[in-house]
């Protein structure tokens, strides 16, 4: 078993040496594809994080009408807290938001001079669970607390939710289409090298299936060299990466949001590099056995 | 150990390259089939290593009826048999040993056996001193002898020589004779396909005569 695997490697590894250019624009094909995948993994982990920061955050206000009664409020509290998608609630009464304007306003107090009474409602912040953050959800909840009695007005950024969830969807989606193209390329390109590869020997394969080599047998050196070539790509296209990612993109700052929280957030998960590196060997075996199946129908 | 049964093989829809072949090899014999170009000797000899099928009729090797064999089946009975091609299909960028090697590695021998069954032959066609270089700076007669020692590599049941002496002078050819002779005298069977008559007259094995994809006659 450990002289088959030997010879599996050495041979894959001989025959890449041999293939020469071939292999090296191999490598560099599904590397740049890779870079470009890798990409598009980046942003969407960094919109990831940057939406589960902001949804930490998140919270809707219930703005409380100044007549509310004792009785109401007591009511009004006990809805909340039985409402599935509150995950947390805090109460502010009228002289608390009165009291955290002024902090906020620090050495600006005489701008409220002039207001008289106290204008500011009392209010509920409600920490909102993740799973009922979608904009469908949100605006359910806020028709509901709406009717309720004693409630005057809800806030919870409608715009904001409803274009995060378009933008992460639309980043997903795009993802998802230039990530199997690429595949789909990477698999071709690797898939041309080795049928260069597989003709070049076209005569020992000749030789070792006349003399009762099995398809497999004949096979497999070639899954192992597009294996090869497909995880070596994808290596080299974290190597760039990184580079990239350590190097040019805080000086540039590019895409500024995106990179701040970056900065917290580190480059690709080991996990994530493993997959990596296993999807780049999957692609390059899957274009090694296309090429080598088409060849071994004889 | 090879018997044909009424074998037909036709190219197209009316190239006829074998008719009504009836033929009984029997285990140890040196057959040889004689007969001159477009004969279908080949053709013969790749029915029995399963590169082609025939038309029609039967055949069966060491007792096996090849033609009913499932497809995964046939790497299992070529690696029973020893072949030498027509034009040798020697790899010119593998030095003779790596050449003899590939065969011992399809067959599952380990790399001291390789070693070992890679010198024993080499000794046999006289060709050691000539184990590390590239085929084609061998001569004519030099890379008969290799392919004819890469025939060896798995211990054939079966040696299939297609025109093993094709281009070699007398001199030559008397040697891959004699060569010939010694692998039979090991108890494997050998069926060497030629147009030389006067080979296979100085041999003086059994002698099938092959014309235009007939049997047409037979030595004793």
């Amino acid at each position: 078993m450990v002289e088959k695997l030997k010879y599996l490697l050495t041979h894959a590894l001989i025959n890449l040496a041999r293939a020469g250019w071939g292999s090296l624009a191999s490598i560099a094909s599904i590397a740049v594809s890779f870079v470009i995948i890798g990409i598009f993994i980046l942003v969407i982990q960094h919109f990831n994080a940057l939406i589960a920061e902001w949804q930490e955050q998140f919270q809707v206000s219930v703005f409380l009408d100044d007549q509310i009664t004792p009785l109401q409020l007591d009511m009004l509290k006990r809805r909340i807290e039985n409402e599935a998608a509150v995950k947390a609630f805090t109460f502010t009464s009228k002289e608390e938001a009165l009291t955290t304007f002024r902090r906020e306003l620090k050495g600006q107090e005489s701008l409220l001079e002039g207001l008289g009474d106290n204008p500011l409602p009392a209010s509920f912040q409600l920490k909102i669970r993740d799973e009922y953050q979608s904009s469908e959800a949100l605006k359910g909840l806020s028709a509901f607390l709406s009717r309720l009695e004693g409630v005057e007005d809800i806030q919870y950024g409608q715009e904001w939710v409803e274009r995060m969830t378009r933008a992460e969807r639309l980043i997903r989606l795009l993802g998802a289409i230039i990530g199997s193209v690429l595949t789909l390329g990477s698999a071709m390109i690797v898939s041309n090298t080795i049928r260069l590869a597989v003709y070049a020997r076209a005569q020992e394969i000749e030789v070792m299936h006349l003399v009762g080599a099995t398809k497999a047998y004949i096979r497999a050196p070639f899954l192992v060299e597009g294996m090869l070539q497909g995880s070596l790509g994808a290596a080299l296209a974290l190597g760039v990466l990184f580079a990239a990612y350590r190097f040019v993109a805080p000086t540039f700052n590019v895409v500024s949001p995106l990179f701040s929280i970056g900065a917290s957030q580190g480059f690709l998960e080991s996990s994530m590099m493993a997959g990596l590196v296993g999807g780049g060997a999957a692609i390059g075996a899957l274009g090694s056995s296309l090429a080598v199946n088409r060849f071994l129908k004889m | 150990m090879i018997q044909m049964f009424h074998v037909y093989k036709t190219f197209g829809k009316d190239l006829e390259a074998l008719v009504d072949i009836d033929l009984h090899i029997h285990k140890g014999e040196m057959v040889f089939l004689a007969g001159p170009n477009g004969a279908g000797k080949s053709t013969l000899l790749r029915l029995i290593f399963c590169d082609e099928l025939p038309t029609s009729g039967q055949i069966l090797v060491n007792g096996r009826n090849i033609v009913r064999m499932k497809p995964r089946m046939v790497p299992q009975l070529r690696r029973t048999l020893g072949i030498v091609f027509q034009d040798f299909k020697l790899l010119r960028d593998r030095t003779v040993e790596e050449n003899l090697a590939l065969v011992a590695r399809v067959v599952g021998l380990t790399m001291p056996q390789t070693q070992r069954k890679v010198a024993q032959l080499l000794t046999l066609v006289g060709l050691s001193h000539k184990a590390q270089m590239a085929p084609y700076k061998l001569s004519s007669g030099e890379q008969q002898r290799v392919a004819m020692a890469r025939a060896l590599m798995n211990d054939p049941l079966i040696l299939l020589a297609d025109e093993p002496t094709g281009n070699l002078d007398a001199e030559l050819a008397t040697d891959v004779l004699r060569l010939l002779f010694e692998v039979n005298a090991q108890g494997t069977t050998v069926l060497v396909a030629t147009h030389n008559l006067k080979l296979a007259e100085e041999a003086g094995c059994r002698t099938v005569f092959l014309k235009q994809g007939r049997i047409v006659g037979e030595w004793r």
